[in-house]
């Protein structure tokens, strides 16, 4: 802190970590906690409620009891003495009733439990949509990495890099296009009546229901993801030594050796960066499974996820399936980091 | 031999890989031409120019419009200040600290968008806040200030620190420092730091969808008009995207050809 | 101009620097006389630029005192204190001119804006830099921008001027050149200098005293001719200038004087540590105090050896001679009359040209 202050004086220090924390505690944390904690609570019928409700019932006989030592009341004797017992009686009832009152109100209001049975809601359809998500994620990176190393690479250190550069600018076209129109471009192909359809069907084949299938979601998620895996690879591997690629193949190294020992492990950061983005990408996304099914199709996870919010108005179920994906994603960040040893530092480019 | 052989190969293999990238682009592109709705290359009825003034008339797309971009303003109002402090607040501490706050301020960029839109509108929810343009500015906020934080760092890595001392040396306040030193450094940075924010929140879908509530942007409604594709005035409004983005990639390489020269012939 | 201002006193009482555990600079007493031309000298890394911090108030000493010009340093920050830095890298600002960069430091203390512009012009031209003023620092020559840097640091008129290394990033011509402009500047200003340094060429030619530092200490302070002549321990005297080494152990002591037995001979040589018969020291001797003596020359101290090689080097030659102290440089005046005749050598030094000191770390080990 003193640092600080001596860096920049007391008044823009004090700005600098007002700004900051604003963001970092009341933009990125805060409403994670709270996400968090609103997926360990419901709100549930009251703790003991089976035995509050014979207790109601019991009251309920009592009140009955009363009406009938009212009716026996009114033949009494003497006249004070009746209306000693009815009023006596009255109070009784009066008594009662408010106690019904009472306990029937804690009987009705929910109150908040802390429970996990928020993430049991899941059940089997949305365990296995779940698991489908995850598993084509990284199918999704898993392809990326295979199409786009070669290409980065390529680009990288076998092209002149004055083409090189130009290659990436007009690689940064399709990239920078918004994402809902790459997606919607290949609803275009994959559609019944579309381009691809039609070449099928001079070949005799078809028409096929991509979309109707679901099997377009996954086309379309390689397409619109893919050069999130491009761009980190090809930054990495431009900034490797084209000797040391030499002095390996001098060195008696064969091509994919030189892969494996030279080239892979300089691309590291790169790779993680490009896997994490495109797995990220891919588990989260909303846009393609929404726009390539048209709702035909089973459901992805993320449409799971605004379904509970906003259709079933289940928070706190809503809030367990979100926290369920930040789980899966942050598990992917720390094994990518783990599997190729590098550190979040190595990752801002 | 073998060497040309596989060059050749990985040329062919790139070939195809463009193709992959452009054809999808042509092709909604020359729907967007085509006189048939809906949106269709299979049944071409003639050249168009009715599905851009179909566009021009949309009242929501028009709202969407405005919404866009006053939500990009705000988000550059916002995040441009506070990736700026965690940039400077980042240089200042030990090296503990800063790795924790580091993970902090990068984390949003490794969180799905859903969950950032998501977990925003449920904190506001909390304080009786309704999910709207409100909740879509902060949403977009935690994650473009991330983008900001990373540029503004990466460009005071490269200040020498010995000039903020001399400025110091030479009887300058800290802020005096601040002012006449650091932040004309950094003038090049805030200005790319504003054009990269306004792209990455105009642009933005999965967390803006889930943010913002009964609200849309444009890219929103386009989502909401895409899944049935009805007619080709969103081909239109994409051909305009491709347009706007093909324009901004020649005036960024220009740019940085001329900067590149610029520092070519100060050297 | 305004009168020149004169240069303030500078003293460390007792000031050393920690990082950590790391101490970079121990304990340091250190006077430096107000108007002083003072020099530190030391390897890389030995603590210089730390001890220059500490003076320019960029660190706090971690336990002692700094005083200048009598008073305590002690919370007082860079911007406040009568000393002007010099930076290794120049650190000129890159998208100020000439000018305002000389103006900054005036800038910052209010003048008006033709004032200090006026003002930068005299300086610049005072380092014969007049007509840049207008030009960006990346448009100027090593030279001129060296020149601009110290006409940034005189605008404020520092009673003490700091220099870290200023000309190791200019070409040796240039070098020599800046060096006598440096000293003329400091007599005319009557600034105190404190220059630092890693080569001791720069430090014996211009400063008045110098003080030679080692791994966080400052081991010896004199004159020139001091620190060159009468080194204090083996690193002073192998860290400047040239030095032959012959271990050996004391025989006998006398007027200040010792007799040292080495495996080449036992020889005389002053004994500034009043090392005792019996311990083990090394004579040190420079190669240009090593004679070759004609046959039947005398000399108080003599040895023999074999011509290994002669190296042609201009106005000197360098001979390597095997001797039975090991192999011993010898530097020789050329006189025109080519090479030497062939056989053995005989080797001729005064009984005050070499030094005794007990053995120590000396410059190739630090290396
Ligand atoms: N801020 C610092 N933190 C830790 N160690 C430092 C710091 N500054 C300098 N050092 C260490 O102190 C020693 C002396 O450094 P310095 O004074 O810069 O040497 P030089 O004599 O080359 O100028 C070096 O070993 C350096 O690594
Ligand atoms: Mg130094």
């Amino acid at each position: 802190m003193t640092r600080l202050r001596r860096s920049f004086g007391a008044p823009l220090a004090a700005l600098i970590v007002l700004l900051t924390g604003i963001w970092v505690l009341g933009l990125i944390a805060a409403p994670q906690v709270i996400m968090i904690e609103q997926s360990l609570w419901k709100m549930d019928r009251p703790a003991g409620a089976d035995e509050l409700s014979v207790q109601i019932d019991r009251l309920y006989n009592r009140l009955d009891m009363l009406a009938l030592d009212r009716a026996a009341a009114r033949t009494l004797s003497t006249p004070s003495a009746t209306d000693a017992k009815l009023a006596q009686i009255d109070a009784e009832r009066a008594a009662v009733a408010a106690e019904i009152a009472d306990l029937e109100t804690r009987e009705s209001t929910p109150v908040r439990t802390w429970t996990l049975t928020n993430y049991a809601q899941m059940g089997q359809a949305h365990l296995r949509i779940f698991a489908k998500t995850i598993l084509a994620a990284l199918a999704v990176t898993a392809i990326a990495f295979a199409v786009c190393y070669p290409i980065a690479f390529a680009i990288a250190k076998l092209e002149p890099p004055r083409r090189a550069a130009l290659i990436m600018l007009a690689l940064v076209i399709p990239y920078a296009i918004n994402e809902l129109l790459r997606v919607f471009a290949w609803q275009m192909i994959l559609n019944y009546g579309g381009p691809l359809n039609a070449a099928l069907g001079l070949l005799g084949i078809g028409p096929v229901p991509f979309l109707e299938s679901g099997s377009g979601v996954f086309v379309a998620m390689v397409y619109a993801y893919i050069l999130f895996m491009v761009f980190p690879l090809y930054n990495v591997l431009e900034t490797l030594d084209m000797n040391q690629i030499e002095a390996a193949r001098d060195l008696g190294a064969k091509t994919w050796q030189i892969h494996r020992r030279i080239v892979l492990p300089h691309a590291r950061p790169g790779i993680a960066v490009g896997c994490i983005m495109t797995f990220m990408l891919s588990a989260g996304s909303y846009s393609v499974p929404y726009i390539m099914t048209r709702g035909t199709a089973a459901p992805w996870f993320a449409q799971l996820v605004y379904n509970r919010f906003f259709q079933a108005s289940d928070w706190n179920v809503g809030a367990a399936y979100a926290v369920s994906l930040l789980a899966v994603c942050t598990g992917f960040v720390f094994l990518m980091m783990r599997l190729l040893k590098v550190r979040l530092r190595d990752i801002a480019k | 031999m073998t060497r040309t052989g596989s060059g050749l190969l990985l040329r062919i293999y790139m070939g195809v890989f463009f193709l992959y990238m452009f054809l999808p682009l042509a092709i909604m592109v020359a729907a967007g031409f085509n006189d048939y709705s809906p949106p269709s290359v299979t049944v071409w009825k003639g050249f168009t120019l009715h599905w851009f003034t179909e566009l021009w008339q949309d009242r929501r797309m028009w709202s969407g419009l405005a919404n866009s971009v006053l939500i990009a303003g705000a988000v550059i109002a916002l995040a441009l200040p506070m990736g700026l402090a965690g940039a400077l607040l980042l240089g200042r501490l030990g090296s503990r600290a800063a790795g924790v706050l580091y993970t902090a301020m990068v984390s949003p960029l490794l969180t799905p968008g859903i969950i950032l839109g998501i977990s925003t509108v449920i904190f506001w929810r909390g304080l009786d806040v309704s999910a709207g343009l409100f909740t879509a500015i902060l949403a977009q906020t935690t994650f473009i200030a991330s983008y900001t934080m990373l540029m503004f760092m990466a460009r005071l890595q490269r200040q020498d620190g010995a000039l903020e001392e001399a400025a110091l040396d030479l009887g300058a306040t800290p802020f005096q420092a601040f002012r006449r030193i650091t932040l004309p450094f950094l003038r090049p940075t805030i200005l790319t730091a504003a054009v990269i924010a306004f792209l990455q929140s105009f642009e933005n879908y999965n967390t803006t969808m889930f943010a913002i509530g009964g609200e849309h942007t444009l890219v929103t409604e386009i989502g909401s008009r895409m899944r049935f594709g009805l007619s080709p005035a969103i081909n239109a409004l994409g051909i305009l995207f491709i347009l706007a983005t093909v324009a901004f990639a020649l005036a960024w390489a220009a740019l940085k050809a001329h900067e590149r020269r610029a520092a070519e012939q100060a050297t | 101009m305004t009168p020149t201002p004169s240069g303030m006193d500078i003293a460390l009482s007792g000031a050393a620097v920690r990082f950590g555990t790391f101490q970079a600079v121990h304990p340091t007493d250190l006077t430096i006389e107000a108007g002083e031309f003072f020099s530190i000298l030391g390897p890389s890394g030995c603590g210089k630029t730390t001890i220059l911090r500490l003076l320019s108030g960029f660190l706090d000493p971690s336990e002692g005192e700094v005083r200048i010009g009598g008073q305590p340093m002690a919370g007082i920050g860079p911007s406040d204190r009568p000393t002007a830095l010099i930076f290794q890298n120049l650190a000129l600002f890159p998208l100020m001119t000439v000018w305002e960069n000389v103006a900054f430091g005036l800038e910052m203390r209010g003048w008006k804006t033709a004032r200090r512009r006026a003002r930068a012009f005299e300086l610049l031209d005072m380092v014969a830099l007049g007509g840049q003023g207008d030009k960006l620092p990346s448009e100027l020559s090593g030279g001129q921008r060296q020149r601009v840097a110290i006409a940034r640091a005189l605008a404020v008129e520092p009673a003490v001027l700091l220099l870290d290394e200023p000309l190791s990033a200019l070409d040796l011509k240039l070098r020599q050149h800046m060096r006598a402009e440096l000293k003329q500047l400091q007599e005319t200003t009557g600034i105190t200098f404190v220059y630092i340094t890693h080569d001791q060429g720069e430090a014996l030619t211009m400063s008045d005293r110098v003080a030679v530092m080692n791994r966080g200490r400052i081991v010896q302070v004199g004159s020139a001719d001091d620190v060159y002549d009468r080194p204090a321990t083996a690193f002073v005297a192998t860290f400047v200038g040239e030095m032959n080494r012959l271990p050996g152990r004391i025989e006998s002591v006398a007027e200040g004087r010792a007799r040292i037995a080495t495996a080449g001979g036992s020889f005389l040589a002053p004994n500034p540590g009043g090392l005792a018969p019996g311990a083990e020291a090394v004579l040190f001797l420079r190669p240009e105090r090593l004679h070759l003596l004609a046959p039947g020359e005398a000399a108080a101290n003599v040895l023999e050896g074999g011509l290994v090689r002669r190296d042609m080097e201009g106005a000197f030659s360098t001979l390597i001679v095997e001797t039975g102290a090991g192999r011993l440089t010898v530097q020789r005046v050329n006189s025109g009359s080519g090479g030497l005749p062939a056989g053995p050598l005989r080797l001729g030094f005064a009984d005050r040209a070499g030094v005794i000191l007990p053995a120590g770390e000396t410059a190739d080990d630090a290396a």
